[in-house]
């Protein structure tokens, strides 16, 4: 009898135990609960890429320039005064007395120097960004390949503890706003050095990112890092030493870690949260359809496209009938995207015509871009040697099979069929597959989107420079390419813009690219949460935002 | 009985490490790169450089590198989340996996068992057919469906529950419903068929026959008969249960060890697919070794590791 009894009361022993060990905790409020699009990827600013990731980096950093709250422009940040030389390529920044790391210590330039350094010698995906800095592309060269170099080369100079002295290869117009992001955001070396790893072999430095984790992380922003707990939350809490403090609105924030949409909308619908930074285009579109007040849907900081494989020769060695202009002209010409928007996105994401979102940019006046003409889109095929699709290789259509990827390409499929004659097959991968095969240019036709980074039109043009690493199409323009380089040097701003506006008209009318549609962006929160704004760049300042609580 | 555990025990490695190296094999051939997370391409030079942090830019080097130091239970750094070490992953999720499972495992074998001794007692009853439609429900109704539902029920429109939250006793009870209705079905139509069988066997009449009480009966002669089943199915079960399930986290959004199953293969997350496999490996081999254990104990009949005569 005993023995029976045995079983089950062990399995309460070890159910208590167990009870125990998960570290069982009870939750109190933060100041303001928010659930950001997935969870933390890396608070390293050296890999840091993910958009939730940059997001928190926002609260936890603050950079030379910082974003405005309000309207997420660049603003000087923990320096003040900057000064710029004439000619623009010298910025000289007066890092602020009172500009204090988490643990009272005093930002210096050398904390600068440190971060950028690092960041050219253990690259990561933004280190390019850097290379506008004076000799930061040939000392990242030349250390990455075992060379001799000498990083005082770099044009980045500590020129005294709270003054740090920059130059450019050339001007740059958005350098404010580069300084703004977070891979151009200062680390806090002394923190760092019990988790450096030299190694015995080429003796090379490198971090045990342990350091990103609490009570490790010193960080310069309105918030410090108190609490991470792997898939559950973060909790920062506004730093004693940060220059502003007086304006930080809620002192305890909360990200909370939701894996399923689903239940983080369930999660706001309840009260738990604030503020829900991401919803599935589902749940969005039905709420959106029932005229939800704390739905706020905005236009985002990206476009919906399908890229075009513009090499000579298709992977499988076949000729490839897209490396004809024509071709990509009349593929782009015969795709109606109104229905694609209606059924598919139900959030009202605007047709696009255009690579770079309209109205994102201040004074940037976007091209026509080619306009949807079934009738010209065949006379193109035609003349291409295709004439009523005839003769046209089979090609297929790449897409990762997560989210409505496939029925966009269903849409696409149908339509170039009935306008052209013409036969795609649909290839849907995951998401992996999909990239390496994308990144490899290893596709005919794929689907492809952008999200900017910084405020600038480069952001978006970049991408189809001839040396782009991103440049999937493989398409190679030397006029867009001078335009865009030109753009980079051009002091003035409204050139820029004009140059750049010529740069994507080129991009359009040779259709490498096919844009679909331009995001939106879909928020949920209440009347009376403050601080959250509705800008393209999907970024929030965390220092002013605020929640009312009873 | 000793010498069958121990010549177990020292199998484990052996079959550990065969585990190891094919699932190593399988992770480096699955296309696509761990370290290009976002569209965005990332530069040769820093591709090169991740690789080269994580020891994966060759694979005799990852052989050379990982398998030493995951004997001392450090399975690297993941590739996905760069911050942690998979074994700092493991040591916040692995508790939450455990304690939910074996909460779940624990309604299971008390539902599960009672319901279906009942039904064998009551054999063609109410409570028979109930049973009946209980393991019919629990192994045929998807987790997600069941998930769902409570979820809805019980946290948004009822809001006994709060939603998506990981920490008091209170936040084990839903998953834990969830999670335990599958053993649950299976345990219940196990120990019906093992009584019923156990019902109509000789000494059960000679038993009732001496004039003992039908309760006694069942409870000191049969029960112990009618668990030996469900012992066998509990092996498996428990290292299935205690090691999470990717659904009911996702739903109930519980930080367990469940979800890196599925999404670290998804990721091509190397260092975090060898230690998910290893850590289920382990328990599915101590669990099957327990219940084997446990057979001697409740029939000592069944002499553990003895030759077939």
């Amino acid at each position: 009898m005993l023995r029976v009894l045995l079983i089950p009361a062990a399995m309460l022993a070890l159910l208590t135990g167990a009870m125990i060990w998960s570290g069982a905790a009870s939750y109190q409020r933060a100041d303001f609960v928010f659930i950001n699009r997935g969870d933390i990827n890396t608070l390293d600013l050296n890999t840091i890429s993910w958009l939730q990731d940059i997001r928190m980096a926002y609260a936890l950093w603050e950079g030379l320039y910082t974003l405005d709250p309000h309207t997420l422009e660049p603003v000087p940040g923990c320096a003040d005064p900057i000064e710029r030389s004439d000619d623009g390529t010298v910025y000289t920044f007066h890092i602020r007395p009172e500009a204090r790391w988490s643990n009272g210590d005093h930002v210096t330039a050398g904390d600068f120097v440190f971060a950028w350094r690092r960041m050219l010698e253990e690259p990561g995906d933004y280190t390019y960004l850097l290379h506008y800095i004076k000799g930061a592309r040939d000392y990242q060269k030349a250390f990455g390949e075992g060379r001799r170099c000498d990083f005082s080369a770099v044009g980045v100079r500590a020129v005294a503890p709270k003054i740090l002295r920059v130059e450019l290869e050339h001007p740059v117009a958005f350098f404010p706003a580069l300084c703004a992001f977070p891979p151009f955001f200062p680390m806090h070396e002394p923190s760092m050095r019990p988790f450096r790893i030299v190694d015995k072999t080429t003796g090379r430095v490198s971090y045990d990112p342990a350091f990103t984790r609490p009570p490790n992380l010193v960080s310069n922003g309105s918030h410090r890092l108190e609490i991470w707990e792997f898939h559950k939350r973060l909790r920062l809490v506004a730093s004693e030493y940060y220059w502003d403090r007086k304006n930080v609105r809620s002192r305890v924030i909360e990200m909370l870690s939701f894996a399923d949409p689903r239940t983080a909308f369930l999660k706001y619908e309840t009260g738990g949260v604030d503020w829900l930074a991401d919803l599935s285009a589902e749940d969005a579109g039905d709420l959106l359809a029932r005229g939800r007040k704390d739905l706020h849907v905005f236009p985002g900081f990206g476009t919906y496209f399908y890229s075009l494989n513009c090499l000579p020769r298709l992977p499988d060695g076949r000729p490839n009938p897209l490396a004809d202009v024509r071709v990509r002209r009349a593929l782009a010409m015969a795709l109606n995207k109104k229905p694609i928007t209606d059924n598919v996105g139900r959030l009202g994401q605007p047709v696009a015509t255009t690579y770079v979102p309209p109205g994102v940019f201040a004074g940037y006046r976007s091209p026509a871009g080619l306009p949807y003409d079934v009738e010209r889109a065949r006379q193109l095929l035609a003349e291409a040697g295709y004439p009523g699709g005839r003769n046209f290789p089979q090609l297929s259509i790449l897409f990762n099979t997560e989210g409505d990827h496939r029925f966009i390409a269903q849409i696409v499929r149908k339509q170039w069929h009935d306008a052209l004659g013409i036969d795609m097959e649909l290839c849907g991968v995951e998401v992996k597959t999909f990239r390496t095969r994308l990144h490899g240019r290893d596709y005919a036709v794929a689907r492809a989107s952008w999200i900017g980074d910084y405020d600038d039109v480069s952001t978006f043009t970049d991408k189809y420079l001839s040396d782009s690493d991103n440049n999937d199409a493989a398409w190679t323009s030397a006029q867009y390419d001078d335009l865009c380089r030109r753009a980079a040097r051009e002091p003035d701003q409204q050139r820029r813009l004009e140059l750049l506006a010529r740069a994507e008209t080129i991009l359009l009318e040779e259709a490498p690219i096919i844009p679909v549609y331009h995001y939106v962006n879909a928020y949920m929160f209440r009347e009376g949460v403050k601080g959250i704004p509705l800008n393209p760049k999907n970024m929030v300042i965390f220092k002013a935002v605020e929640a009312p609580r009873p | 009985m000793m010498r069958y555990a121990a010549v177990r025990l020292i199998q484990f490695p052996l079959i550990l490490a065969v585990i190891y190296v094919a699932t190593f094999f399988l992770t480096w051939v699955i296309p696509g790169s761990p370290f290009e997370r976002t569209e965005r391409r990332v530069a040769d030079a820093a591709l090169k450089a991740m690789a080269e942090r994580f020891h994966a830019d060759d694979w005799r080097k990852f052989m050379a590198y990982y398998p030493l130091r995951a004997l001392r239970g450090d399975f690297g750094q993941s590739m996905k989340y760069q911050d942690w070490s998979v074994t700092d992953i493991i040591r916040q999720s692995l508790p939450v996996s455990v304690t939910l499972g074996l909460f779940a495992l624990t309604i299971a074998v008390f539902v599960g068992v009672a319901t279906g001794v009942l039904a064998a007692v009551r054999r063609g009853g109410i409570i028979d057919s109930l049973s009946v439609g209980l393991a019919l429900a629990g192994i045929s109704v998807p987790s997600f469906v069941v998930a769902s539902l409570l979820l809805v029920t019980f946290c948004v429109r009822l809001k006994w529950f709060s939603i998506g939250q990981w920490g008091t006793p209170a936040d084990m009870v839903l998953p834990g419903v969830a999670l335990s209705l599958l053993p649950m079905a299976y345990i219940a139509r196990l120990s019906r068929v093992a009584m019923l069988d156990v019902l109509g066997s000789d000494f059960v009449r000679t038993a009732r026959a001496k004039g003992l009480p039908r309760a006694t009966v069942i409870w000191k002669h049969c029960l112990k008969h009618a668990l030996l089943p469900v012992l066998s199915f509990l092996g498996p079960a428990a290292a299935g249960t205690l090691t999470g399930s990717f659904v009911v986290e996702k739903v109930f959004n519980i930080p367990g060890l469940g979800q890196h199953f599925v999404n670290s293969v998804l990721n091509k997350d190397q260092t975090m697919i060898l230690a998910v496999v290893m850590i289920y490996s382990v328990m599915l081999l101590t669990f099957n070794l327990l219940v084997d254990l446990c057979y001697a104990l409740l029939d000592p009949r069944i002499e553990v590791g003895a030759k077939a005569q």
